[in-house]
């Protein structure tokens, strides 16, 4: 749904597309409709449509308070003991490829413990596992 | 755009010690840009204002609020609720946006949380710098587009004067000379000529020695 709104007073007057200051309204006559055109990207949301719309038609409160839009969605890591969410796999990709290391699956928490717990056996004379380089 | 620079916590505190319950409303534009008034900025200044060891008695209750833009008088009007146990609104616009509510809302105190600083640009991450003063007649035409009004301590419109060496202002070994800037910039352009232009005295009744402006449309 557009951001840019108007209700049931609307009567395609295009007072609105002509005082855009950025060329953010637009319109297409096509066939037996007329279509009134918003571009967000050009939208300054200064509000001249609000202001000089002769119908009182413009709801601009959508403009100011809108919902989220969904941009991507992607593979989540999470903690492989407690399930909390840790960073994207492609992100987890870039940062072993950094490190030149395999990031672990593991929290914060999960992480100093099971270093807690890797010490814990090394100093019980079970020696230290070999570190997985990637 | 505007930047504005948080006054310093202690003072604003000051500002709001006396009331019970304060809107503290960002502005989303120019102060939200650099990072010093939009909605972020104004919840985490409420958060820091309920700390009990900058008031003598209970901190005040805070509601943060933002709107799109808060210096044009009728969408604040018709945008901002205020609702009615608010005793005063703490606001992280620009000067022009907090007299744009004291308009507004004649009945309420409006407090300013920034200082309004300049009319400037990100020239990298995290720096803004003044470019223009908002003089009223625009030199950059003529002084390859670095504004001497601005940039030069002396407001100095033909050329450098003598506290200017090796690029640097007299004034601080960290301010670069604005017409040492010009002069490159026009050798660069091949505009050497526009040097040897001698601007006339300015008539600087459209500064501020004219009195506060306006600007009606159509002029």
């Amino acid at each position: 749904m557009s951001h840019f709104q108007v209700n049931e007073k609307c009567n395609g007057c295009l007072a609105c597309v002509q005082n855009c200051p950025a060329d953010a309204l637009s319109f297409e006559d096509r066939g037996s409709k007329r279509v009134l055109l918003h571009n967000i990207a050009r939208c300054a949301r200064c509000g001249n449509c609000w202001r000089i719309c002769p119908q009182k038609a413009v709801e601009f409160e959508h403009l100011l308070v809108g919902p989220w839009d969904e941009v991507v969605s992607m593979d989540l890591v999470r903690c492989s003991i407690c399930g909390e969410a840790l960073y994207t796999v492609s992100f987890q990709k870039t940062l072993s490829a950094r490190l030149k290391e395999d990031v672990g699956a593991l929290c914060p928490h999960h992480r100093s413990s099971v270093a807690l717990t890797v010490l814990f056996r090394a100093l019980s004379g079970e020696g230290f596992p070999e570190r997985t380089k990637g | 755009m505007i930047v504005g620079k948080p006054k310093p916590i202690k003072e604003i505190a000051a500002f709001v010690s006396e009331f019970k319950h304060v809107v503290v409303l960002g502005c989303g534009t120019c102060v939200a840009v650099c990072l010093t008034g939009g909605d972020r900025e104004a919840s985490a200044l409420a958060r820091e204002l309920t700390h009990p060891g900058l008031y003598d008695h209970a901190p005040p209750s805070f509601e943060v609020k933002t709107i799109e833009r808060q210096c044009e008088r009728d969408m604040v009007k018709a945008f901002v609720d205020i609702p009615s146990q608010c005793e005063a609104i703490l606001s992280l616009a620009c000067g022009a946006g907090v007299q744009t509510l004291a308009a507004v809302f004649p009945q309420i105190p409006v407090l300013p949380a920034l200082n309004t600083t300049f009319l400037g640009a990100l020239d990298e991450p995290g720096v803004w710098r003044e470019k223009c003063r908002g003089c009223g007649d625009c030199l950059l035409a003529y002084t390859g587009g670095i504004c001497p009004v601005t940039l030069c301590a002396k407001r100095l419109l033909n050329g450098p004067c003598g506290g200017s060496h090796g690029g640097k202002c007299e004034i601080s070994e960290e301010v670069e000379c604005a017409w040492s800037l010009i002069i490159a910039r026009l050798t660069d352009l091949g505009r050497g000529d526009l040097y040897e232009r001698i601007l006339p005295p300015r008539d600087w009744s459209s500064d501020r020695g004219g009195g506060p402006r306006t600007m009606r449309y159509p002029e």
